[in-house]
């Protein structure tokens, strides 16, 4: 009863209950101390129920009547199923106290739920290290540089802040293609030359960025390699250098193509482009200083290379002009028209050339393909009549044995027919098994497929098992570690293993008494049993006696006496009997008897019962004073 | 083509080159991955002339695990009803499951002109004339295009390139055989590429002479560098390519529009009638050639000979143009 009335006590100071020190038990609970520790508990369970009720307990009688009437209804609301009314707090006794402790302690919510729901693992604990050290300082006050303490100018001054700038890095890890590790030149320079990571960086701010990017790169090519490994290098079947090798190829070609393709269009435009491009430049030139060079060029250049489109020398005429018109000063002009009338004679004469060029290209494209065309029908009339000649050379040669002649040639025909068809049958003779090996062989060729397939699928869900497995003992292990941190922190006022131990030695004292229990009812049992086969055969054997001795009883006077005898023998003996078992009985009632006087005498019934006579009296006094008050006023 | 799912070559005579192969790989729809059989499909390649029939083996026949086969024809003359029949015949591969009797019954057909079929008949190459062959296709088909058959009546006598889309190779073979029948005076149907897939050795045949080619692949309207005038049949719309200048109409070109479309619209006048004012029509402009080359020397047109006559530009850039094409411009 100690260790579970201590085990209360420590719950309920947990909850914020004022137990004092030397409450050692649930006896020496006091009224107010019942009430609080319940309300506390009330308001833990459920907050609803217990923002209405007060920890401790009114003065007046009426008023404490009326809280713990209020107290017993919260109890019955969560879920006590006892007995329970105002007695129970006012007038208490302790198995009640117990019992009702005992259940509200057990229904306060566990705050090994919340524990367990937060996700374990190093980085988990990090972050909500991280969390509440953010939440800290957001919760510190911002303050103006002026007077700022110490303390705030490490989290709200600007600090020592460093732009993200990296560097490559270059360690011994980092190049591990095949061909550079055996090179002993290399190992010497990595060796001797290379200066240490921390020396590389031009300064320390950067080094933290640079071996971070270097990091990151690596690790997302693993990793980028794995799953790509894993999703299609398996299924393509080839090693992994083969892989790579083909997966190399295959990127150089596409790159080929692009730039092909870019190119292409490119070279196409550049004609139009360029001259465009020129033209954007010329009329920029215009609007600064005259150079009839650069002008000359341009209307040159453009009109050579669309000699095509007669619609541009409009344009390029247009732009003379125009130029000419810019011009400030009068012999500046008259020099300037002179140079422009040469300039258009030229450019006549140019378009005219031009035409002139274009007809003639017209004329000989059209005559090229008449003469293609030409040459084309005179071949083939060549071949074809190169074929009658040889058709007719032959027949001439056949002429003169005409009749003969033909006969052979139809003989020949048909032999030749003939043995086609022969070789034809031959040649299926061969065909036909050689296509039932095929298919055959290609039905091979689709189950190996199949089975190949399926024992890849086979080895990706092992190589997933194996993943997921990895990652589930490293999970595990940290969390073993930081439970193992979390169990050493734990504060030790409670020592758990002492209850756990307690509770396994009652667990197995409570199994060995069953077991007694069990073999005491089976012992009775077969008393019982036993007493009742014997009461069976007294009676009958009685019965027997009896009447056999009663056949002769009336004959013979002795055997009157021994039958008078063997009646009260009989009747003695169940007296006897009956006795003991009305001992038994009244032993038994005895018993119990004295358990309901223990019980009744825990109840503390005497001074209850004076308690509740003068608080009866207590409140007769204030119904007398309100009902004085209430006639007065 | 079996069960498997292979297309495998059972039989060869003569041989056939491993280019011509591949290309009547292409061209047999066994091998194209829809379920959708075509019975019949022709078409020219290097100068000759195939002509594939496909048939679907049902059970039961003594032919196992195979699921189609077809048969492939090649030679040099148009004609594809011919080998439509003589297919048909050779079809008795099914009941015999071995090729052996096909080859007989082709040898046949080749030394005597003659075979015997399952059928009650027999197959004579002389039922088959050419002239029935040319004539087969409904000139009416053009008719659906009306005035704008000028388009395509132009680039033929002119020998320009034309190429004719449509996804389904039946209206395609049907459309373009009956396109050469616009220039019958020269009764050329070498210029014919009913079938034509956009594969680089089937284009490099193409480039060597004009052409009227059907492509199935809708990817050639793309391809501009491939023809003068393109034709859309599903939706009946005619472009001309940007390079092919010598297109051009004028009036003499909507005379002769006129005499087609009213041809055709006369429905009770048969092909041949309307093949037949085509080419009264054409026999007029050509007669008019020929007569101003006659005017010039050694019978050749030349450019100045024309612009003396004054014609306006559009019929004189055809007449020049037509010169050429039928060998009568000098040199």
């Amino acid at each position: 009863m100690e260790e579970v009335d201590r085990i209360l006590i420590h719950a309920l100071r947990q909850v914020g209950t004022d137990v004092d020190e030397d409450v050692d038990g649930v006896r020496q609970f006091t009224s107010e101390l019942l009430v609080e520790a319940v309300v506390r508990c009330i308001r833990v369970i459920d907050p609803g129920l217990g923002g209405a009720l007060a920890p401790s307990l009114p003065p007046g009688m009426s008023a404490r009547f009326r809280v713990g009437m209020s107290l017993a209804q919260a109890c019955q609301d969560i879920g006590y199923k006892g007995e329970i009314g105002y007695q129970t707090f006012l007038y208490s006794s302790e198995p009640e106290i117990r019992s009702l402790l005992m259940f509200l302690v057990e229904k306060l919510p566990r705050e090994s739920a919340e524990a367990s729901a937060q996700p374990s693992g190093k980085s988990a604990v990090l972050q909500r290290a991280i969390a509440a050290a953010v939440r800290a300082q957001l919760d510190l006050a911002w303050v103006p540089p002026n007077c700022r303490l110490p303390l705030h100018c490490e989290t709200q001054s600007g600090g020592a802040l460093n732009s993200f700038y990296t560097r490559t890095l270059s360690s011994p890890h980092c190049m591990k293609d095949s061909k550079t590790t055996d090179l002993k030149e290399v190992t010497e320079y990595h060796r001797d030359v290379l200066a240490p990571v921390t020396a590389q960086c031009s300064s320390g701010a950067t080094m933290a960025a640079s071996l971070l990017e270097q990091h990151a790169a690596e690790l997302s090519a693993a990793q980028e390699w794995d799953s790509e490994w894993k999703s299609q290098g398996l299924l393509s079947r080839l090693t992994p250098q083969e892989y790579r090798s083909r997966k190399l190829a295959r990127l150089q070609k596409r790159i080929q193509e692009q730039l092909r393709s870019a190119a292409q269009p490119a070279s196409e435009s550049a004609f139009p482009r360029a001259a465009s491009d020129l033209s954007d430049v010329l009329q920029s030139f215009r609007g600064s200083a005259p150079s009839e060079d650069l002008l000359m060029k341009g209307t040159h250049f453009s009109h050579t290379q669309k000699f095509t489109f007669t619609q541009e020398a409009p344009a390029a005429a247009a732009a003379g002009p125009i130029l000419s018109a810019r011009e400030l000063g009068g012999d500046v002009q008259l020099r300037q028209q002179e140079e422009l009338s040469a300039l258009q004679l030229q450019f006549q004469q140019l378009c005219s050339d031009v035409e002139r060029l274009a007809a003639d290209m017209k004329h000989a494209a059209v005559t090229h393909a008449q003469a293609l065309d030409e040459l084309k029908q005179r071949e083939l009339g060549n071949s074809e009549k190169e074929e009658k000649l040889q058709v007719k050379k032959k027949t001439i040669g056949l002429l003169p044995d005409a009749d003969a002649n033909v006969v052979q040639l139809q003989s020949l025909v048909e032999a030749s027919a003939k043995r086609v068809v022969s070789l034809a049958s031959q040649w299926e003779k061969h065909r036909a098994p050689l296509i039932d090996e095929h298919r055959r062989l290609k039905e091979i060729c689709s189950r190996q497929d199949l089975e190949s397939s399926r024992k890849l699928s086979e080895i990706k869900s092992l190589h997933e098992k194996i993943h997921v497995s990895t990652e589930e003992a490293k999970k595990k292990e940290e969390t073993y570690k930081q439970l193992v941190t979390e169990l050493e922190s734990l504060p030790q006022d409670v020592s758990r293993s002492a209850y756990t131990q307690r509770i396994l030695e009652i667990v197995s004292n409570i199994k060995k008494q069953k077991e007694e229990i069990t073999k005491i009812l089976s012992d009775t049992r077969e008393l019982q049993k036993e007493i009742n086969s014997l009461t069976g055969k007294l009676d009958r054997t009685f019965a027997v006696t009896d009447e056999l001795v009663f056949k002769d009883a009336k004959k013979d006077e002795s055997v009157r006496k021994s039958y008078k005898y063997l009646a009260a023998l009989h009747e003695n003996c169940n007296q006897l009997i009956q006795t003991i078992e009305d001992t038994g009985t009244i032993l038994r009632e005895i018993r119990d008897l004295e358990e309901q006087i223990e019980t009744e005498n825990g109840n503390k019934t005497v001074s209850n019962l004076e308690r509740i006579l003068e608080d009866f009296k207590a409140i007769r006094q204030e119904n007398a004073a309100l009902a004085a008050k209430v006639k007065e006023g | 083509k079996d069960v498997n799912g292979d297309t495998l070559w059972v039989w060869c005579y003569p041989s056939v080159g491993s280019d011509l192969r591949q290309v009547l790989l292409r061209k047999c729809c066994l091998t194209q991955e829809s379920r959708h059989f075509r019975t019949f499909v022709f078409g020219q390649y290097s100068r000759s002339w195939y002509y594939i029939s496909t048939v679907e083996v049902q059970e039961p026949t003594a032919l196992t695990k195979v699921t189609h086969f077809s048969i492939v024809v090649t030679s040099k003359d148009f004609n594809p009803e011919k080998y439509a029949a003589l297919s048909r015949i050779l079809c008795m591969y099914i009941k015999h499951g071995s090729p052996v009797k096909m080859m007989e019954a082709y040898i046949a057909v080749l030394t005597k002109g003659v075979c015997q079929s399952d059928e009650n008949g027999s197959f004579l190459i002389k039922d088959y004339d050419v002239r029935k062959a040319y004539l087969a296709g409904s000139v009416k088909v053009v008719s659906q295009f009306g005035m704008e058959t000028i388009i395509l009546y132009t680039a033929l006598m002119l020998k320009k390139r034309i190429v004719v889309h449509h996804p389904r190779i039946e209206a395609l073979l049907e459309f373009t055989r009956a396109l050469p029948a616009l220039v019958w005076h020269r009764k050329d149907w070498s210029i014919l590429h009913p079938y034509v897939h956009l594969a680089e050795v089937e284009l490099e045949d193409l480039k060597t002479c004009p052409y009227v080619a059907g492509f199935v692949d809708p990817e050639v309207s793309n391809r501009s560098d491939l023809f003068d005038v393109f034709v859309s049949l599903p939706d009946s719309v005619i472009t001309v390519s940007q390079s092919a200048k010598a297109m051009a109409m004028g009036k003499l070109h909507k005379d002769i529009g006129h005499v087609i479309v009213q041809s055709a619209e006369d429905s009770e006048g048969s092909d041949s009638q309307v093949i037949k004012d085509i080419s009264t029509k054409t026999k007029e402009v050509l007669a008019t050639l020929v007569a101003l080359a006659s005017e010039c020397e050694d019978s050749k047109v030349t450019l100045e000979a024309l612009k003396q006559h004054h014609f306006p530009p559009a019929t004189e850039n055809f007449l020049f143009h037509l010169a050429a094409a039928e060998q009568l411009l000098r040199i």
